[in-house]
């Protein structure tokens, strides 16, 4: 029998350095989560697999060493992970969880990743996106979900200084939104509108 | 452009970060066995909608945020909304004693005052 080999939607694509830096990430295991964070049972037996609490709190997340919880709507939640991890942690959900009423999936297939790097990297996610980025909820593990470049997708900040920003998007939408990435990211594209302001030279 | 908030996870966002639903409180006629049900009634269900110049009450999904349905009054005059509320829930009693026309009708008989 053949061996399933993962290819990520963005495999090959080399990361772009223009006003910043922008990669694929390929390598991330990605699990499904839902439940009733009011359900005690399934407060502790999801901390128990994953050593660490599910944010209860819309638009936070939470890390603990290779894990993270992203908190996507009341009762969801997208549990991060090395990707080779990805399959024997849901596993471990799926068994810690038996009898309660959630489901933990993996679906490490289901999107694809784009890293944002470097000063300027809120501003160009904000010529598609209807939102102000530089307010100050968006620091150190926020999450939202948004309409960037008209679809559906997930924006975390990793870390709002330096900038680091993780985009979700569905794998089918990967490569639109690299393109799309690739030519408003351009050194020659960058803006200036925001924040700090300061006359570039040209 | 309209900016909402969303009443579950409290985010607020434009208009295309959001799904219109259309009109909200829509009662599907209860009954064991269909053929119970009037044509008027099954009419009323499926394509009688209130169109009032003010004061409006609508469905709203957070489309791009958390997902979640919740309802809406909104002013068709002003655009202004005036208030959120849980998809389970009626309108507060304020809004529904303001309503005018085909909804006044629909909220009489509903106002329980605690």
């Amino acid at each position: 029998m053949s061996d399933p080999v993962f290819r990520g939607g963005l495999a090959g694509a080399k990361a772009i350095d223009g006003s910043i830096s922008v990669s694929a990430i390929d390598d991330r295991g990605m699990i499904d989560l839902r439940g009733d964070i009011k359900d005690k049972k399934f407060v502790a037996a999801t901390k128990k697999v994953l050593g660490i609490s599910l944010p209860a709190q819309p638009r936070q997340s939470v890390n603990k060493g290779e894990v993270t919880a992203l908190w996507l709507s009341p009762d969801q939640w997208l549990i991060t992970c090395p990707r080779a991890k990805g399959a024997h942690l849901a596993n471990g959900l799926q068994t810690a969880l038996a009898g309660i009423h959630s489901l933990a999936v993996d679906v490490s297939d289901a999107r694809s990743i784009i890293r944002l790097e470097g000063q300027g990297a809120k501003e160009v996610l904000m010529k598609g996106a209807p939102v102000d980025l530089l307010a100050s909820e968006y620091t150190d593990g926020y999450v939202r979900r948004l309409r960037f470049a008209e679809l559906a997708a997930m924006i975390h900040v990793v870390s709002s200084d330096p900038e680091i920003i993780d985009l979700y998007v569905f794998r089918s939408y990967a490569q639109y939104a690299w393109d799309w990435l690739a030519a408003t990211s351009t050194k020659q594209s960058r803006l200036s509108l925001f924040a700090n302001q300061s006359i570039a030279s040209v | 452009m309209l900016e909402i908030k969303c009443p579950v996870c409290g985010v607020v966002g434009e208009e295309g970060d959001f799904h219109g639903g259309g009109q909200a409180h829509i009662t599907r006629p209860a009954t064991d066995n269909p053929a119970n049900i009037s044509d008027e009634a099954q009419r009323d269900y499926l394509f009688m909608r209130h169109n009032p110049k003010g004061l409006h009450f609508e469905r709203w999904r957070c489309d791009r945020g958390c997902g979640k349905w919740f309802h809406a009054a909104r002013d068709t005059v002003t655009n202004e909304f005036k208030a959120y509320y849980s998809i389970r829930e009626l309108p507060p009693v304020e809004l529904m004693k303001a309503a005018t026309g085909s909804w006044a009708e629909y909220f009489k008989d509903k106002m329980v005052t605690k």
